[in-house]
Formats: C-alpha cells, structure tokens, sequence
C-alpha cells in the first residue's frame, strides 16, 4: 500500500520526465519492431504500418499506462482543467456568458447571504448571549429595582434610555446621544470598560456622584483617544461629570446608540423615582439553568403584585420577556427570509440557463466528441471532462459572483433601509466564503452534470444523423431542455408575483395621505439646558423670540412642535373629559400629547376642521385651550360637539384647571403610514405647565428650497444661546421617505430580483427557439419551398417556446398561490392572492415569453428556401 | 503466420511477463519476443496491453524498472523482477498449474 502511494506521488511529481520515458519506451519498441520486419523483408514504409497497425492507437496505449501507473486521477485533473481553460478561452463569448450569469446568480444570493448572516446569523457580541432576555415593554426604574428584588431567575438585569445631551466646551456645541443606565445594565451585557471601570451599584443612588463612561467613538472624536481621560471632567447638558470609563472599539448596545453613559440618577434625577414613565429598555440575564418559562412566570407574579400596589400608573402590566436574540432579530427575519429564498429562485434560474448554455455548447461541439470518442476516449473520461469544465465555469462565476456581490451589499447599504440602518458595513467572513464556494461547486456540478449526462445518453449514431441534417422529428426537442424552459418561467412567474405585490403594497402606502404637506419643509430639533431654562417663562421667551426671529426671514413660515409625526416619538398621557364618569384609576384613556407655538397647522397645511387655531391670546394666566384631532373627537367625544368640550389629565394637580377645546384639526399619520391614527392632543407651548418638556422641532416652510437657511436658523439659535446644539436637520420630505424605508428597500430587492429573473428566463426561451431554427434551417426552408406561409413557419417553431411558456405560468401561479402566503407580514392593505396582480404578471411574463420567441423565430421566416436545401 | 497464433487468455499475461522476468531483466519489446519464441509463436502478445500491463506490476512493486543499453546499443527501459515479484509468481504458477490440472481433468473425464 505504502509502495503503491510513494509510486503515485513518485510519479506525479516526476510528471514531465515520466511523460518523456514513457514515450522513450514506446519509440523503442516500435523502431525495434519495424527493424525486425525490415530485416524479414518488408519495405521499411510497409513494416511501418504494420507496427501501427499492430499497435494500435499510441495515445490510447499511453493512456493506458498512465492509468495504469495510478496517477490518473489526479493527472487527468490537471489535465482536464488545462484543457477546458483552453477551450473555454478558445469560445469567450460562450464563456462570458456562462461565466456572467452564474456571476449574477451567485452574486445576488451572497449579497443576500451576507446581510442574513451579519443580522440572523452572527451571534451578539455578549459572552453567553444565549442567556440574554429583553423585555418587550419599556420600565420604569423603581419597577425595574422591584421586578429585581422578587424574581430569583435572574443574575442580572438593567435598564437604559437614549436622551440627548448637550456636549459643550469644546467648540460648536454638539448634540450626543445620551444614555440614562443603572447600573446593573453592564453587568447584564457582560462587557468590560476597556479603560477604568463601569458605574457601581453604590453609585447608582439619588445623589450619587456624577460620573460618566464614555464609548470609544466619543472618546476618540472629542477626547483625542486621551489615555489618561480617566478623572478628567466633561460638561453635558450643563453639569459636570467626571469620566471613569471608556468602553471598548467594537462595543454595542444591543438596539440603542449611544456616546456617554451616566447613571439616571445623576443624568436627569427628575425621572428616576417617577414610576409612571416607562421609558427604559430593560435587558436580562438569565441564572445558568433557569428557563425562559420560569422567568416569565415570576415577572408575570410581579407584575401582578406591581398592579395591586400602585393601582394609578400600574394596572395594565404584562412585560413579556424573549430571547435577546429573538427580539432583535424577529421583525427583521420575514422578510429577509423572503428575500433569501427569492434570490435563491433567481439562482435556480441562473443555473437552468448555464445547463442549457451546456447543452447548446455539447451540440456544436459534437464533431469534437465524436472524434475523441471514435479515437478510443471513453464514455466516462468524457463526461468528467464536461464536468471539469462546467465546474470550473461555476467557480469562476462565483468568483465573479463575490466581486459583484460586494458591489451588491454596498448598494445594499446605500439604500439605507431601517433593518440595515446601524450596520456600517456588511462583512465577508470566512462563512460567505464558505457559501460562495459551496453553491457554485454543487451549481458546476449539478448542473454541468444534467447536460453531460444527456449528451453521453445521446447515441453516437444520431448525433451524426443530426449532423448530416437529415432532420427526423424530435431532434433538438430535448426533455430535459423543455424541463428547464418549464420551470424557469414558474420560478420568474413567483418571483414576479412576489415584486408585484409588494409593488401593489407600496404604492398603496405611498398613496396614503400623511394629513400635511411634506414639500418645502425643514425640521430642526432642540433642547433647552434644564440648567439654564428651570423656569417655563424662560422656555417661552426664548421660544417666542427665536420663532419671531426666524419669521422675519423673507419668504419664510416657522412654527415649532414638541416631536414631528413620522419621527417615531410622542409623549402619551392619560386624560379624563368633563361631563364624562370617570374610568378607573389607571384605566383612563390615553392620548398623544404635542406641544406647539406659531402657526403649527398652517405651516405644515393641516386642515382644521372645525373651530380656530391657537392664537395670542392663548398665554399662561389665560384659560387654558387644546385642539384635538378628528380621531380624538370621534372616538372619546362620540355624539358631542367637540368645540367648548373640556379635557383634563387624568388625576391632575388641578382637576378643575380644564383644557377648553377650540379647534378640531384633519388627522395626521404621526406614528407611520401604515399605522393608525391615535387620538391626539395639541396644546400650545404657552400655556405648558410642564417644566421638563424642554425640546422642540422647528418645522419651517420656504417658497422656494433654501441652501442658505439652515446656517441662518443656526445663527439666530446661538445668538440667543451659543450653548445651544442644532441637531436632525432634516426635511419632511426625508422623514416621509425614511418612514417608508423598509418596504421600499424590500420593493426594490424583489423587484430587482423579479426583473433579473424575468430577464434570464426570457433569455431561456429565447434560446431554446433559437436552437430550433438553426436545428431546423433545411426543414424550414423545404416547408417554404412547398409554399408554407409565414404564419405556418412562425407556428412551426414558436409552438414548442409557447407551449412550454404557457405551461410554465400556469405553474408558476400554482406555485405563487402557495408560496406568496409567507410574504403576508410585508404586506400593505394587499391580499397574498391578490386576483389583479396575479393575472397582470402572468399576462406581462406571457408577453415576454411570447417576444423571446418571436425575435429568433423572425429570423426563421428570412430563410432563403435555395440557401437552406443548398446547404444539405 | 497470424492464423496460427492465439490470443492469450484473460489474466495470464501478468503471470507470462513475471515468468519471463525471472530468467533475466528484458526490455519491452523482449518481452514479447520471448514469450512469442518460447510459445513457437503461438502466443501473440497484444502490444497495445503489452505496456499497460508492465506499468501495472510495476506499481504494484513485482517488477522493476531501469534504463539501460540494448544489445544495438540504444538507449531502452529494463524490466527485472522483484523479491515480491518472485512471491507472487510462485502463488501464480501454482495457481495456474491447479487450473489446467483441473480443466483438463474435465476435458478428459467429462
């Protein structure tokens, strides 16, 4: 054994000389031969042939030996690949396309790919991140303290809220994501600071000391990657705080961004003992071997002790606790599954063309087979050939494939939708790797397989009929060819169906009316220092003055709002109407709450629909005014005259301090396009009696888009208060655009998809009549000669493309009634069978199908009669 | 001349070339000049199996292979057998003489 492996690697390592000695050997012999007759006799030329004669084919003897030596297997590899680079560069247009639509095929699947294996795939970045829970609802962090204090399931838990900060100091004053912890969350995540050290729980106490950690982004950008930060202090928001951390380059929070961290205690001590404002995301960390049941059964045990407690803010609790994984990944899941699988169809189709691609290569390369078969190559040396020569096609599609899916994840990233919006880049780890080698090997594979082995089925005999053009039926109409045109057109027909619904839904969307005028608005966000502006007459003046100054702005209208619709936030309270019974503490219903100033309604062109807008007269010391919403009136002011109703808070400091409505105005889409209207509350920000309600969003309307204007609104801001961050500088347009992000990009990437499908199997069909023409061009032409029309011809050889095209949507409708079922969760206001999109994509495939075959079938009807008989 | 020569039978060609090998190291073409004098040309080695066959028991460690001169003085590969080479012609001279005492044990009896 050990003598026969040292021969094979002996051998194949001496390749060349063996080569030569071999053909030294064989030379030998038959010039000792030839001597031999010539001695007997025999004419040198005669004895000659006789040796050949006897020796039979000198290739296939040498063929033999290396065979029989044992290097052949991977000998004849080498071989094989040297010999189809070679022919494979002899045929580049055959090449290029084969190597281009593998290329496409691949690329779509590993752009895919890499985005589901960055977001579904790849583990979080905490150690033992399987044992990580988040809970669905946000907290409040004297609950959090209390959910702590009675469950046992848990080592560990923490909770943490994303609010500007002012970082000033250094520079234009600069708006940071601030995030409000305590301080079990880092303990919960499992991650070191990678200098200093994190907020103890000592420290995470009313009163604490003011300390800060600061992520590696904000410690490299404002702190100049300082290596003794440490103990150094920084101003946020108007207070100091001393760094004791700086968290390490690759550190992230599970779904917030943040620059600094402060205790809640310390950052914004208002809020910390309010158990009332649920507005921390809470993380868990699961005891080693405590199940996800057992914890959710004790936090249902202490939500309910938490509702019995404090009945007021309480009562309608029921956190709902799930893997970390889970909860980040779920909503994204669908349809990147969707999109995976859809891309998959289109690598289906990729393939059905690259084996017909094969197919159509084998015939025109008969003569060749033919010739090596006849000079004694065997059946299966053939078919290993095609095969070394598919796959090597597939890989070097793939590899082109990996080239075009970079480009594709970059596009990818470039179109920004919300589920991708926090990756910065999609990696190509060694797993993508891994993909793009596996699909294309089993692609060359498989299908390089299907054509090899059908032509080596084929019997030498008629190939040659089929040469000599004597035409019998049935030639060039291949089964497996016909299987191939079949199922790509259902494949495209599914995938067309998929496009055109979320096409459908999209357009539904869009054609949603928001409730105000996007065009020509601009929006700012800022935030008075709680520091500075404690008092709400403060708040006004500088609203006031700030409004006043932006109007005088030639062609300019500015008003403020607290939190702009489509920007994904609003304050909720729970309010009681007079004249109405009182709900249940707690049960009360809720509204959205909005603050404006100036002329809100006008500016962003919301209609009122009864009643006036706020005006002057509507100041503190006044009586206090709020406009409501139409879904505000029809739902809590059923059958009542809005206007002059009066509306409170629930359980308020002045029950008696009633709201008067005066003014009902058109709904507006606040949370989302495809989300429902809430009942809302405007009131205006000079009769606010609430303090913390510090931030506000400039929306300006110009006539004309402005470059100059947002520098100008800067200006006036820091005249007023240099101290003072400008942030989220954006225009109503963009809002509306990214609120819609989600379904564009998922539109987009099917439809995309669709398209290229569409395209590669019209390229099938098209193809495969194309074969027939040319198969058929002598019969074609008798058929003229006997006076066949032009109709008779087109029929003749578009009937099988036709056939199998029609076959094939009727197919593929089957299929997308099955399979556009898992779409439903992208759906907008669009059935997953939705009867007019069905048919409009078989009808618009049908018409494709119909052209590429009609384009190579034209040329049928341009045969010469004389030219086609001549060519027998 | 051809009518009279046989082909050889399925398996004894390997057992021809060790037995030839055993009297002393032959090139290629000997070898199928021996075998087809001692067999009074009868036997016709196939040239085209010829070779194969030489490569095949080289491999498998029974002979092995050398460059010498040929008795014209030319450059020419020579085959001589190995130890293992002279095991496995006794296994299968004693299996070839079992085969022909039995068939023609047939052949007379049957």
């Amino acid at each position: 054994m050990l003598h026969d492996l040292l021969f094979r690697l002996r051998s194949l390592l001496r390749h060349p000389a063996a080569e030569n000695e071999l053909d030294d050997e064989l030379r030998f012999h038959v010039e000792q031969q030839t001597d031999k007759y010539v001695k007997s006799g025999m004419s040198e030329a005669e004895a000659r042939r006789r040796v050949r004669l006897e020796f039979g084919g000198l290739d296939q003897v040498k063929n033999e030996c290396r065979e029989a030596r044992g290097v052949s297997l991977v000998e004849t590899l080498v071989q094989d690949l040297h010999y189809s680079a070679r022919t494979l560069l002899n045929s580049p247009a055959f090449t290029a396309c084969a190597v281009l639509t593998l290329a496409l095929g691949i690329g779509a699947n590993t752009a895919i790919f890499s985005v589901v294996n960055r977001v579904l795939l790849n583990p979080l970045p905490y150690p033992h991140a399987e044992e990580l829970l988040a809970a669905r609802q946000n907290e409040a962090l004297p609950n959090l303290k209390d959910m702590q204090r009675q469950t046992n399931s848990f080592a560990s838990s923490g909770g943490i809220n994303i609010s500007p900060m002012d970082f000033t100091g250094n520079g234009e004053p600069v708006r940071v994501h601030g995030a409000y912890v305590d301080g079990g969350l880092f303990a919960t995540l499992g991650v070191q600071p990678m200098l200093g050290r994190w907020i103890s729980a000592a420290e995470d106490v009313k009163g604490g000391p003011p300390n800060v950690v600061l992520s590696y982004p904000f410690w490299r950008d404002f702190m100049g990657a300082d290596p003794h930060v440490l103990g150094k202090a920084i101003r946020l928001s108007d207070n100091s705080f001393t760094v004791i951390g700086v968290m390490p380059r690759n550190f992230t929070l599970p779904r917030e961004l943040a620059d600094v961290f402060v205790s809640l205690w310390t950052g914004y001590p208002e809020a910390a003992p309010e158990r009332g404002v649920h507005f921390m995301h809470t993380y868990w960390r699961l005891k080693p071997g405590a199940t996800l049941a057992q914890a959710q059964a004790e936090i249902a045990q202490a939500d309910r002790q938490l509702s019995e407690a404090f009945p007021d803010t309480e009562r309608e609790r029921g956190t709902v606790l799930m893997p970390l994984h889970e909860f980040l990944v779920g909503n994204v899941r669908p349809a990147l599954l969707v999109l995976f699988g859809a891309v998959g169809l289109v690598l289906l189709i990729a393939c059905a063309n690259f084996a017909m691609l094969l197919m159509a290569r084998a015939v025109t390369r008969q003569r060749e087979l033919m010739i090596r078969a006849s000079l004694g190559a065997r059946n299966s040396r053939l078919i290993r050939q095609r095969l070394t020569e598919s796959t090597l096609l597939a890989l070097v599609g793939g590899a082109a494939g990996l080239v075009a899916a970079k480009a594709g994840t970059m596009l990818l990233l470039a179109l920004k939708p919300e589920e991708l919006r926090r990756l910065d880049a999609i990696p190509m780890d060694a797993r993508v790797f891994a993909f793009v080698f596996a699909i294309s090997l089993l692609t060359g594979l498989l299908f390089g397989l299907m054509p090899a082995w059908s032509a080596s089925r084929g019997d030498m005999a008629e190939a040659l009929r089929e040469n000599a053009r004597t035409t019998a039926t049935g030639v060039g109409r291949s089964p497996l060819r016909s299987f191939l045109v079949t199922a790509e057109l259902a494949l495209a027909l599914i995938l067309l169906a998929g496009a055109g619904l979320l096409i459908k839904g999209f357009l539904h969307l869009r054609s949603v009316d928001p409730g105000f005028n996007p065009a020509n608005v601009i929006t700012m966000y800022l935030q008075l220092p709680g520091t500075r502006y404690p008092k709400i007459p403060m708040q006004t003046n500088f609203r006031q003055e700030l409004l006043g100054r932006i109007n005088a702005f030639p062609g300019v209208e500015a008003a403020m709002i607290t939190d702009l619709p489509l920007a994904g936030n609003y304050v909720a309270h729970r309010v009681v109407i007079d004249g109405q019974a009182p709900p249940a503490a707690g049960a009360e219903p809720m509204v959205q709450v909005l603050s404006v100033m100036g002329k809100y309604f006008g500016v962003m062109q919301i209609p009122l629909r009864a009643g006036r807008d706020f005006g002057a007269m509507d100041r503190e010391g006044q009586p206090r005014v709020a406009i409501v919403n139409e879904t505000l009136a029809r739902q809590l002011l059923p059958g009542q005259n809005p206007i002059g109703s009066r509306i409170n808070w629930a359980r308020a400091d002045d029950p008696n301090d009633w709201m008067t409505i005066v003014g009902v105005a058109a709904d507006v889409k606040h949370s989302g396009l495809n989300q429902p209207v809430d009942p809302a509350l405007y009131t205006p920000f000079s009769q606010n009696n609430e303090a913390w309600r510090k931030w506000m969003t400039l929306v300006i309307r110009t006539r004309v888009p402005e470059a100059g204007l947002v520098e100008d609104v800067k200006k006036q801001v820091w005249k007023l208060d240099s101290q003072i961050p400008v942030s989220e500088i954006q225009t109503m347009d963009d809002l509306l655009a990214v609120s819609v992000a989600e379904q564009r990009f998922n539109m987009l990437l099917l439809g995309s998809f669709a398209a290229l499908a569409v395209a590669l199997a019209g390229v099938g069909i098209y193809g495969m009549v194309a074969y027939r023409v040319n198969q058929r061009t002598h019969e074609i032409g008798v058929y003229m000669a006997l006076g066949a029309q032009h109709r008779d011809v087109l029929q003749f050889v578009m009937r099988d493309g036709v056939k199998l095209g029609m076959l094939g949507i009727v197919l593929g409708l089957a299929g997308a009634l099955a399979l556009t079922r898992m779409m439903v969760s992208l759906l907008f206001e669009v059935k997953p069978t939705d009867p007019a999109t069905l048919i409009g994509v078989a009808l618009l495939l049908a018409a494709v199908a119909l052209l590429a075959c009609y384009i190579p079938a034209r040329r049928a009807l341009s045969i010469h009669p004389m030219t086609a008989l001549r060519r027998e | 001349m051809p009518s009279r020569s046989i082909d050889l039978p399925q398996g004894t060609l390997d057992l021809l070339i060790l037995r030839t090998l055993s009297l002393e190291p032959l090139h290629g073409w000997a070898v199928s000049e021996r075998i087809q004098q001692i067999s009074s040309d009868v036997l016709r080695v196939q040239q085209g199996s010829l070779y194969p066959a030489l490569h095949r028991l080289e491999r498998r460690g029974w002979i092995k292979a050398r460059w010498g001169t040929s008795e014209n003085n030319r450059k020419a590969k020579f085959y001589e057998l190995t130890k293992a080479g002279r095991r496995q012609l006794e296994i299968e001279q004693d299996a070839w003489r079992k085969l022909t005492a039995a068939v023609s044990q047939i052949l007379e009896t049957a």
